[in-house]
């Protein structure tokens, strides 16, 4: 007797169709899966057997062969313990075949019966809207399965409850739109230069490094970025929500339209970075899409896993490559890094003294690496605020204002064409239609300054940015002098 | 194997040997020169911290810059920071000037002193008590210190810290009888505090090419009292010039300062870079470049 049990398996952010033969004849009694099983799912048989037994249904007395198709494909994850159960059920009987007929299912089992979520059941459900069969798994897992157009699922919290009669249908659980609430700019005092590249990073999305000493207030400001960023497009959050799935984060608060901020500590290795590992998972990066990547304490990082950053910073995606195949993953973020200015952190300090040596220094900056800091498009110096300040000093101002001029800034580049941080070469030049004067003026300044041609590049986009700012179609001199000012410190 | 620049080897008793190093209770045995060797004569040792202020490295250039067309030769160890600062100022003149380096002549050290060496080997002069292709070493640097005090008739101290690997250069310079100079410099900056002690502790204060022109008379260098000073004084400057021309300021205590926005004070501030009329600082402060130093 057999049977067929749709399921997918995850490839990158993708779910890929498969099916769960289950073949139950007379024989020794035995229990086989093939087709490509890693070790997870070969775990399925034991869960399977105690899951199935304890539901009050049989498990059968014969020879079971459990075959996922396409064989080729590797499957990955314990999500395949529920197809193969039903199928088994389906195969000896005991329920019937219109149960599972039409419907992709997707769950762990646990050794009582009861089913519990696997990661990435988003991507899953998107697998079975674009097939247009309905989805089969715990209640707790499809809770956000609606956003997906029309998706139909049911819900099943236990193999027993097959017993009892029809799944019930998903009920479509809204997201609460609570504000998830974001540290507001009116919390930090002064840093009002700091304050201004934030805001110039959030409307042009440009990367941005914080040099200054430790206590300075970087992550304070770093962590209040997303607040002034606009809300995540229903796109942005289908894309974000995704990684976030298969990543196995909590995918509500992206899907209520709050965008990521991902802070890896300096430790973080290659792969927690970049995605990997087997089954590959996706990295900080990835997770970090459409939002924050914010690197803290920069020169720590492993060279070469900083050095992963610089592609996905170039094409908003990267590919892993490895020998089971490639995988895609969105990973478009803005990169905040941080970093003290010299090993001891003190250089520039009004208060406490340097002890590091010019070299010292230079090797310091050298770990960060030159292609990665021509990848930051502004580079900015905080200091530690005198408490007197601190204390007296003005109400800052709040986040809301400075979205709200984010988003109009946004609303005019849009009009204009691109974000400038995507802007280079011949459509940056034409973007910022500099006039005769202001060309032949920042011509001669770049080439006594010794401008390299991506310091050049950095200077004009920060200007277009600042110039959206002020809606100014063309950039002017006051722009070009504003953005010099957010250059890299190298050369001096 | 052809060198752009002389090489020869002086001993201890040879006529060309320079009667001034014979002061030191150890002279050197053996003086490896890169470059001509007539350049070792009396002059004016400029010194200073590696880790210098714009404010030390425009006086290093401005006294040496002076003294150097005044008809002095510079004597200095091509470090970083005012060491640099000297030789370069009398090489913009133009005017011989010394580096003695703590290790082989014709060893490039520090790394960004390449093309300076270079340029002292071909049209200077260039010593070392060590053997040709000597290593740096940490010692070496300590012993050299000695060869600059001694091939000098004064010793001008622009920076230091305290302590500083300077100090050393002004004690031999007192041990044997030459003339320690000092340039006073803000008694808030730790860089200044090495002069400031000196002067406390009777050094000759300089505060001007008179000053200095004196300090050489008095140590019998020959220089030429009506040499113009390169101080270009300007005739207008800026609201934000002035306020970071003494000290060196952040935009934002700028804009404090002054109770503007720091947008304002940010365009400003970049305009001014952009003309060479302020410095951005590799600790983000911004400050005035000093006339002198312009010349690098």
């Amino acid at each position: 007797m057999q049977a067929t049990v749709l399921t997918a398996t995850l490839s990158g952010v993708e779910a890929l169709p498969v099916e769960v033969q289950a073949d139950v004849t007379s024989g020794l009694p035995s229990f086989i899966i093939v087709g490509l099983p890693d070790a997870a799912v070969q775990e399925a048989r034991d869960r399977v057997r105690s899951a199935i037994k304890a539901s009050g249904f049989d498990f059968p007395n014969a020879r079971v062969v459990v075959n996922l198709a396409p064989a080729p494909l590797r499957k990955h994850g314990t999500g395949f313990d529920l197809p193969i159960a039903l199928a088994i059920l389906t195969a000896t009987r005991q329920i019937h075949v219109n149960a599972t007929a039409g419907a992709s299912a997707v769950g762990e089992l646990a050794l009582d019966g009861s089913v519990r979520s696997v990661s990435g059941m988003l991507a899953f459900v998107i697998a079975a809207a674009d097939a247009d069969v309905e989805i089969i798994g715990p209640s707790a897992a499809l809770r956000t399965a609606h956003v997906v157009d029309g998706v139909r699922s049911r819900r099943l919290d236990s193999l027993a409850q097959l017993r009892t009669g029809p799944l019930p249908e998903g009920t479509c659980v809204p997201i609460r739109q609570t504000e998830h609430p974001q540290p507001d700019l009116a919390e930090v005092a002064g840093h009002n230069a700091a304050k201004r590249a934030l805001e110039i990073a959030a409307a042009g999305g440009h990367n941005l490094v914080m040099i200054g000493p430790p206590g300075s207030g970087k992550t304070l400001l770093a962590r209040r970025l997303p607040g002034i960023l606009p809300p995540l497009s229903p796109l942005e959050r289908m894309q974000t929500a995704l990684v976030h799935s298969v990543g196995g984060l909590d995918e509500a608060p992206t899907l209520a339209g709050v965008r990521p901020f991902r802070a890896p500590h300096h430790t973080c290795s290659i792969a927690g970075l970049a995605g990997g590992g087997s089954p590959p998972r996706p990295g900080e990066m990835s997770l970090a899409h459409n939002g924050v990547l914010f690197l803290d304490e920069l020169p720590e990082f492993g060279p070469a896993a900083l050095q992963t950053l610089r592609q996905p910073l170039e094409d908003g995606f990267l590919t892993l490559v490895r020998a089971e195949g490639r995988v895609r993953y969105p990973a478009d973020f803005t990169l905040i890094g941080a970093m003290n200015p010299c090993p001891c952190g003190y250089l520039g300090d009004p208060e406490r003294h340097c002890s590091c040596s010019p070299w010292a220094i230079n090797r310091y900056d050298a770990r960060v690496g030159g292609p990665l800091m021509d990848r930051m498009d502004l580079v900015i110096r905080m200091d530690r605020i005198d408490p007197d300040l601190l204390i007296a000093a003005s109400p800052s101002e709040p986040s809301a204002p400075v979205r709200q001029r984010v988003l109009e800034t946004r609303a005019f580049a849009a009009e204009r064409g691109d974000l400038a941080s995507k802007l280079s070469g011949t459509a940056l030049l034409a973007a910022c239609a500099l006039d005769g004067q202001t060309s032949r003026l920042f011509t001669e300044i770049a080439r006594t300054k010794h401008f390299s041609g991506r310091a050049v590049t950095r200077v004009l986009r920060v200007a277009r940015t600042i110039a959206d700012i002020e809606r100014s179609r063309r950039v002017m001199t006051s722009h070009i002098s504003e953005a010099v000012s957010y250059r890299d410190r190298s050369g001096e | 194997m052809s060198e752009p620049y002389r090489r020869s080897e002086i001993r201890l008793g040879d006529p060309a040997y320079p009667g001034c190093l014979l002061d030191l209770s150890d002279p050197p045995k053996v003086l490896y020169v890169a470059g001509d060797p007539a350049n070792l004569r009396p002059g004016l040792a400029v010194i200073g911290a590696r880790r210098a202020t714009l404010y030390g490295l425009g006086c290093a250039s401005r006294f040496a810059g002076w003294a150097a067309a005044a008809g002095a030769t510079i004597i200095s160890g091509a470090a970083i920071g005012c060491d640099q600062a000297a030789h370069r100022a009398a090489r913009a003149v133009p005017a011989p000037t010394v580096a003695v380096l703590g290790c082989g002549a014709d060893v490039d050290y520090p790394n960004n002193a390449v093309s300076l060496l270079a340029e002292l080997r071909e049209n200077c002069t260039v010593v070392s008590e060590l053997p040709w292709g000597s290593h740096p070493a940490r010692w070496a640097f300590v012993r050299r210190n000695r060869i600059i005090a001694a091939l000098s008739a004064a010793v001008l101290v622009v920076e230091a810290g305290l302590p500083s690997g300077t100090f050393s250069t002004a004690d031999h310079a007192l041990a044997i009888g030459r003339d320690v100079l000092a340039i006073p410099g803000s008694i808030n900056a730790p860089e200044c505090r090495g002069p400031n002690r000196l002067i406390q502790a009777g050094a000759t204060i300089i505060t001007d090419a008179t000053d200095l022109a004196d300090a050489l008379e008095a140590a019998g260098l020959l220089v030429d009292r009506s040499t113009p000073e390169a101080v270009n004084h300007k005739a207008h400057l800026s609201e934000i010039e002035r306020a970071v021309r003494s000290d060196p300021m952040r935009p934002d205590d700028l804009a404090r300062a002054l109770t503007q926005d720091v947008v304002k004070v940010l365009r400003i501030l970049g305009e001014l870079e952009l003309t060479n009329r302020v410095i951005r600082l590799r600790d983000g402060r911004y400050g005035v470049p000093q006339p002198t130093a312009r010349r690098q």
